[in-house]
């Protein structure tokens, strides 16, 4: 089992979307593609707290991670993304705000 | 540990003279430190104004406009594309970009004389086209960042247009510049609602100035053409009347307050900073209607003082109405029009403009000072 939680706070208008995705009820495909994107990110060894201080009006993002005995959480913002995480907000992002929960 | 205040602290100057005078030699010494530490910034702040009066003086040495391209990555600041004096590109974002800060630009310039961000002619550098759908637009501490809305969805889901549009959203990044150069307002709670409203008061005054439209011509709306025809909504705030700038059932209602009854209390958002920033906002608007004619003239004024020369870090929205009381009655004479319309203006939020000097920073000096209630009381 596998849970992605995603949330985005802040930004110009302060408004909050967020996702909660079980990666056992997505198609498989795109199961697999958020695995691999969460792999070559290395999720669960990235710092917890990458909060730039200086930013305004940028993202905030929480991104958890559940799996099987691992639960994992970190915060970011635009610019202090890590590199390797970039393709998987990117899909995120996209999914949250199409959905705009 | 008792830390120094910070020197931009608003002192009252004959309390720390008869501290000085009169107190033990520890409270003697940090008095005089004190008060050497603020002539120290008033001189600073006057050789800055003086260094971008020659600057301006310069041709060319003031405004600095540098526009770059992210190419939908994130990489800042990206490719350049166009720069000061350079002529007009096919891409709008770009051109909107290098328009509205040079509008911004002017807008301080003229009516407050100062040169760009740091009042010293720095470089006013802007990104376009960051990352994809990217619906948003910040401040990163040393420029600009723009992104074009839910361009990468389908027509009919999209919720917002790209973000150089509008010309009060590129006023409000800047305007985050000049704060984190002035008051540095932090970026939380009441602090951070004020440093919010601070950028959407210039972000309204620009688009106010390029139309040279009064108070009352004014739409006092935020973000206008920002929202796509799919959303019920005419922006994202109205300083007007806070709250009503947006309701729609993908969006949601705009949550902004317009009075203190309705402060929001909520851990997301930094506290809320782009939602309890109505209640300052509004409290602007009431007061440039009360003083009339164009807003940036008086009523900005006003602000730009309380902002460059009396807010500090941690100020509340408390602090910012007695300061701006200040600075009109320093501007305009006590119990001027202009002085009791930013009473009104306050008021009309749930504000009442104190006597006392602002207790945050009154607190901290006293207890620097050594001179804390329970101090006093054991001392007797
Ligand atoms: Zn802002």
């Amino acid at each position: 089992m596998k849970r992605i939680l995603f949330e985005r706070t802040g930004g110009l208008t302060g408004r909050k979307v967020s996702l909660d995705l079980d990666l056992d009820q997505l198609p498989p495909d795109q199961a697999r593609t958020l695995s691999l994107l969460l792999e070559q990110a290395d999720f669960f060894n990235l710092p917890a707290d990458l909060v730039p201080p200086s930013a305004r009006d940028a993202f905030i993002y929480t991104l958890t991670l559940e799996a099987e005995m691992q639960v994992h959480t970190i915060r970011f913002g635009d610019t202090t993304a890590p590199n390797a995480l970039r393709p998987l907000l990117e899909d995120l992002s996209q999914r949250a705000r199409a959905r705009r929960v | 540990m008792v830390q120094q205040p910070s020197i931009y602290c608003i002192l009252p100057p004959h309390l720390l003279r008869e501290i000085a005078q009169r107190g033990t030699p520890l409270q003697r010494e940090r008095a005089l430190q004190t008060i050497q530490a603020a002539e120290q910034v008033r001189a600073r702040r006057r050789l800055a104004r003086e260094l971008a009066g020659l600057m301006a003086a310069v041709p060319g040495g003031g405004k600095q406009r540098f526009v770059y391209d992210a190419r939908e990555g994130t990489t800042l600041p990206g490719a350049l594309i166009r720069k000061e004096g350079d002529p007009p590109v096919s891409d709008a974002a770009v051109n909107e970009a290098y328009d509205g800060s040079g509008v911004t630009y002017d807008l301080f310039y003229e009516a407050y004389g100062r040169n760009s961000l740091d009042n010293n002619g720095l470089d006013l550098k802007s990104t376009v086209h960051y990352e994809k759908g990217y619906d948003n637009a910040f401040w990163d501490g040393q420029q600009m960042v723009y992104g074009d809305g839910d361009e990468d969805l389908p027509a009919s889901e999209r919720l917002f247009n790209r973000f150089t549009i509008a010309l009060d959203i590129i006023g409000h990044e800047l305007t985050h510049g000049v704060t984190q150069f002035e008051a540095n307002l932090a970026y939380w709670d009441q602090a951070g609602a004020l440093n919010e409203s601070f950028s959407d008061v210039y972000g309204s005054l620009v688009k106010q100035y390029q139309r040279r439209q009064t108070a009352q011509q004014a739409d006092w709306i935020i973000g206008e053409g920002l929202l796509t025809a799919n959303v019920k909504g005419v922006g994202l705030r109205s300083m007007k009347q806070p709250g009503s700038a947006y309701d729609d059932p993908i969006l949601g209602k705009d949550p902004q307050p317009g009075h203190m009854k309705d402060y929001v209390t909520t851990v997301e958002d930094n506290g809320g900073v782009h939602i309890n920033s109505g209640i300052p906002n509004r409290a602007f608007y009431v007061t440039a209607m009360e003083i009339g004619g164009f807003a940036w003239e008086k009523t900005g004024l006003i602000w730009y003082k309380t902002l460059t020369n009396k807010l500090t870090d941690r100020s509340t929205f408390q602090e910012a109405a007695n300061l701006t009381f200040e600075a009109a009655g320093e501007l305009f004479g006590k119990n001027s029009l202009e002085q009791n319309a930013v009473k009104t203006g306050w008021a009309e939020v749930g504000i009442t403009i104190g006597s006392q000097a602002p207790t945050g920073c009154l607190t901290s000096l006293l207890a620097y000072l050594g001179l804390t209630t329970q101090a006093r009381g054991q001392s007797k």
